[in-house]
């Protein structure tokens, strides 16, 4: 082969990706720009080094965004491309000059690579490449740049040992967390928990000059005089507080404590929203200042009285986690009944139905830091109220999350106060409140017991099957199966299909209720015994076979495949095999020979999986 | 913007962006101007003579696409091709007035909001265990046109004898170059092709139907020009909707309070009144007109003293009227029951009440 060939080879991807990069139509510089690895490939690495990425310098400062956030995503592989790491600080101009472009899109995605890239990078390289950069991009004019360079210090700060260096780095930073525009300022404080998690993941690394600096940057943010960038300090502190922990410093503990205060309590609703998002994980910080703790209970219970409905929603969630903490670091216990369900009664009323959803979703966790006595007389009583609140989701939040009150007060109790409510939400209006109480029902059975069962609750269940919604006929029948799993195969035969069979023919009428029927029958085949698919269920299939409604009939056909399964699974497994010959399969032959094509066709795949099952 | 419908018991289902009265498609004639011309996808160049016959590669092909398209998630553009062809070689052998037979479930708009339309299979039932009427609008307004539309004509192509899918005023050229279908398939295919193919394949959907001889749908209502249900099967359907004349009023007319013909607030089709509905209902031995292409707040209306009835399939349509929506079963014995729904819950996306402070995190 001539070295001629070869070389146009090689020639060729780089043209061809760069008359594709000037082609007019934006998806096709999209695509090309999408295979730029395979072409790096194509290159080999020391052409990828000397003519490609040169190139992409130029690409990256003249095309549009679309073709940039594409370009910034593939440079993150590039680092085998270009010849491994010791190369890999060639990929890095290009990354630049995108973390530069005002599209955000484009400088997530450089910053990202840039991150991706810094991990393989050796000490040298950081400092004689990465931090410059770094540098450069933190004090560039414009404020794109600088927002890029906040994304960066998490990729060097515990890379550099050196205390001058870092804290270099650090003052840098500092002054990006007091940059005049917000968005600067944002960028910056939404990127130094990172950093902070950081340094307490390296505790031995930092002194108290790296703690001035972050100490100076807080103080910053807390104290910006924008919403925006202040409710950004809840994250802040809380990974500050962390380090100490860590480092079991308690000098600083009661600023930190005031500074939690001074955000749960500040005067913007955005920064108490966030405070209140945040108020257990907060909480847990002082879990060893049981003194601390108990001067957050105030600020908190004004929370739970906020003006604004967004602050009730989201400290509506902290009460169970903010009353677990409590109860475990402090040693005096009626805060739950004085102080805690005096909040909940209030919240559970709110006048905002989205507050009291909210509550409504954890509320019952608050059972874990009450004795069985103070929840059945404080808390059960507003449970109950709330399950008769005006807006669904209260009800289905409440009734989806009661497990763990079951587990704690027992189910007898629970079932004896809550009885009455649940079937009454049984024939609730919103189909999902249904549901809930449906996929309650399995627990129900299995501990109040089969004669409690028959007698209170399986009319109920029955009745489900015949909803006017098909997903509460679907819901019901397969409840029907759990309940069988649970009580039995008898119970089914006598309590279930009996009954089933014996409806009353008006009703049947409509093809719905058939279908229904014969869904549920079909269902239950794999859970009852042979017997009771031999003498009730089959018999029942087939006289539906002659339906007049071809929907019922291709279901009688995929009913059948099931019935023959269990027939051949047993143990009379050739008295069965005569069974299906004579009777079932002359049926599914005759639906194969159907006028509806559906029909047909199921009754062909049914009729072959028999045989499949009888060959086996 | 606001919309007040408390005093107004139907509404116009086009709603916005132009709230006067929009979409009189003679208005919109520049479409002539564009390339576009019916017929240029190419999914009609080799019709078969004989209606598509399943077998078991092409059901499994299907079946595979269902399930996909199930998922929310579109098909390739190879095969939205591959099945506008197929689906051609179903619906062209279908009629004008395509026969019915009960049980079905007769549904209204759906508009691209394709979790809706899965909430819908939830209240009704899956298909093919439960038969489907839709009686058009499947695509514009809602943000999953492409997934809405694609997922019904698989379903057709797959259970032919299972769902019947009618022609409604949106699924036109024109209509959805204004509406959003246009856009979105530009949008998630990166260019025309697709809606190309969807639209050459809407001329071929029947425009009527015809339930147990009894219900007759469509999607606007009655035109002057339209007597009796034969003169409906004179027609020439494959053609995009035209401006004006019989089948424009099938898919663009609205009934109304006032009696007669009247000129339509829409700029195309006619309003008519009870004693039309009762005449036509007469003469052809019908029990109910049903029809869908108006807004109703409980999702379903009677007008002229139940002689036609409105059944609107999208609730909280555009995302915002906070309306309910409904379908309506009609049983092996004819008789009727609606059900009424309210939109799907979708964990993530912005809900009614107020906004949490989440935009700012």
């Amino acid at each position: 082969m001539s070295t001629e060939t070869t070389e146009s080879k090689d020639i060729y991807p780089l043209a061809l990706l760069m008359d594709e990069l000037k082609h007019d139509d934006i998806s096709n510089r999209i695509d090309a720009m999408k295979k730029l690895d395979t072409i790096a490939i194509a290159l080999g690495s020391e052409r990828t080094r000397n003519e490609l990425m040169p190139f992409l310098i130029e690409v990256a400062q003249d095309d549009e965004d679309e073709v940039f956030a594409v370009l910034a995503d593939e440079l993150s592989k590039f680092i085998p491309l270009v010849g491994g790491p010791k190369y890999a600080t060639l990929i890095l101009p290009v990354l630049e000059i995108l973390a530069s472009t005002e599209e955000t899109l484009v400088r997530d995605k450089a910053i990202d690579s840039l991150n991706n890239i810094a991990h393989e990078l050796s000490q040298d390289q950081l400092f004689n490449d990465f931090v410059p950069m770094i540098d450069r991009l933190s004090t560039a004019d414009w404020f794109s740049s600088k927002v890029s360079a906040c994304g960066l210090f998490k990729s060097v700060i515990v890379r550099i040992r050196d205390d001058t260096l870092r804290q270099n780095l650090l003052a840098l930073y500092l002054q990006l967390v007091s940059d005049d525009t917000p968005m600067v300022k944002r960028a910056a404080a939404k990127n130094l928990p990172p950093i902070i998690d950081l340094l307490t993941q390296n505790p031995d690394l930092s002194n108290n000059h790296d703690w001035d600096y972050i100490s100076n940057m807080f103080q910053k943010i807390i104290n910006d005089n924008q919403d925006s960038v202040k409710f950004l300090a809840v994250d802040c502190l809380i990974s500050i507080l962390k380090f100490f922990n860590t480092k079991n410093g308690s000098a600083h503990t009661k600023d930190l404590l005031d500074s939690s205060v001074k955000l749960i309590t500040d005067e913007a609703w955005r920064v108490r929203y966030m405070a209140a998002d945040k108020l257990t994980e907060l909480a847990s910080q002082f879990v060893s200042e049981p003194s601390c703790l108990n001067s957050l209970v105030e600020p908190f219970l004004s929370l739970c009285e906020d003006n604004e409905s967004d602050v009730r929603k989201a400290v509506a969630q902290q009460l169970p986690g903010f009353a677990k903490i409590l109860k475990t670091s402090l040693s005096e216990t009626d805060f739950v009944l004085g102080k805690i369900i005096p909040a909940v009664q209030n919240l559970s009323m709110d006048e905002s139905e989205v507050v009291r959803a909210s509550l409504a979703l954890k509320v019952t966790e608050l059972v874990e830091v009450m004795t069985k006595e103070e929840a059945i007389d404080h808390l059960l009583p507003i449970l109950l109220n709330m399950l008769k609140d005006e807006f669904p989701d209260v009800r289905l939040n409440i009734i989806a999350n009661l497990k763990i009150v079951n587990d704690s007060i027992g189910i007898d109790l629970l079932s004896e106060s809550l009885l009455p409510a649940i079937t009454e939400l049984a024939n609730d209006v919103n189909w999902r409140v249904r549901m809930a109480i449906i996929e309650y029902m399995p627990i129900l059975a299995e501990h109040l017991g089969v004669d409690f069962f028959n007698q209170q609750l399986s009319d109920l269940c029955l009745s489900w099957l015949w909803d006017t919604v098909f997903s509460i006929r679907e819901a019901a029948v397969n409840n029907l199966k759990k309940l069988t799993k649970i009580f039995g195969s008898e119970w089914c035969r006598d309590e279930i299909i009996s009954r089933l069979l014996k409806f009353d023919s008006q009703l049947l009428e409509n093809f719905i209720y058939r279908f229904t029927l014969l869904t549920a029958l079909t269902t239950l085949i794999p859970v009852v015994s042979i017997d009771a698919v031999n003498e009730q269920i089959l018999p029942f299939v087939k006289h539906l076979a002659d339906d007049a409604v071809p929907n019922i009939r291709f279901n009688v056909a995929k009913s059948y495949a099931i019935i023959v399964e269990a027939l051949l699974s047993g143990e009379d497994k050739d008295t069965n095999k005569a069974l299906v010959k004579d009777s079932i399969l002359p049926s599914l032959e005759k639906l194969c020979s159907d006028n509806d094509f559906d029909v047909k066709y199921f009754a062909g795949e049914s009729i072959k999986k028999c045989n499949e099952l009888a060959s086996a | 913007m606001d919309i007040d419908m408390d005093d107004v018991p139907m509404q116009d289902a086009e709603l916005t962006p132009t709230i006067n009265e929009e979409t009189s498609i003679n208005d919109h004639d520049d479409f002539q101007d564009i390339e576009f011309k019916p017929g240029s996808s190419g999914i009609a160049d080799n019709k078969s003579n004989k209606p598509l016959e399943l077998n078991s590669t092409n059901i499994n092909q299907l079946d595979a696409w269902i399930e996909h398209l199930g998922k929310c998630e579109i098909l390739s553009e190879d095969d939205v091709a591959r099945l506008c062809k197929m689906a051609v070689d179903v619906l062209q052998f279908e009629e004008n007035v395509q026969p019915v037979n009960v049980p079905v479930t007769i549904c209204g708009d759906v508009h691209g909001q394709f979790h809706d339309l899965i909430e819908l299979f939830k209240i009704g039932g899956p298909c093919p265990d439960t038969n489907y009427l839709f009686m058009g609008d499947y695509v514009d307004r809602g943000y999953y046109s492409v997934e809405t539309v694609s997922y019904l004509v698989a379903m057709k192509v797959r259970y032919p004898s299972r769902i019947t899918i009618l022609r409604g005023n949106h699924e036109s050229r024109q209509i959805t170059q204004v509406y959003g279908f246009y856009d979105e398939c530009l949008r998630k295919y990166g260019s025309a092709n697709v809606w190309k193919m969807f639209t050459d394949l809407f001329d071929y959907f029947p425009i009527t139907a015809l339930v147990d001889n009894k219900i007759f749908c469509l999607h606007g209502g009655l035109s002057p020009m339209i007597e009796t249900i034969d003169q409906v099967r004179e027609l020439n359907r494959i053609q995009e909707v035209p401006h004006e004349g019989p089948m424009c009023d099938l898919l663009w007319s609205d009934p109304d309070d006032r009696g007669g013909w009247g000129i339509s607030p829409r700029g195309a089709g006619f309003t008519f009144g009870q004693d039309i509905s009762e005449q036509f209902n007469h003469t052809n031995d019908l029990s109910l007109v049903a029809r869908a292409h108006q807004l109703v707040m409980e999702g379903y209306a009677w007008s002229h003293q139940q002689n036609v009835v409105t059944i609107f399939s999208a609730p909280n349509y555009c995302y915002r009227c906070g309306n309910q929506a409904a379908i309506m079963e009609v049983d092996e014995n004819n008789n009727r029951q609606f059900l009424q729904y309210d939109p799907s819950v979708r964990p993530g996306e912005p809900t009614v009440s107020r906004k949490t402070p989440d935009y700012f995190l």
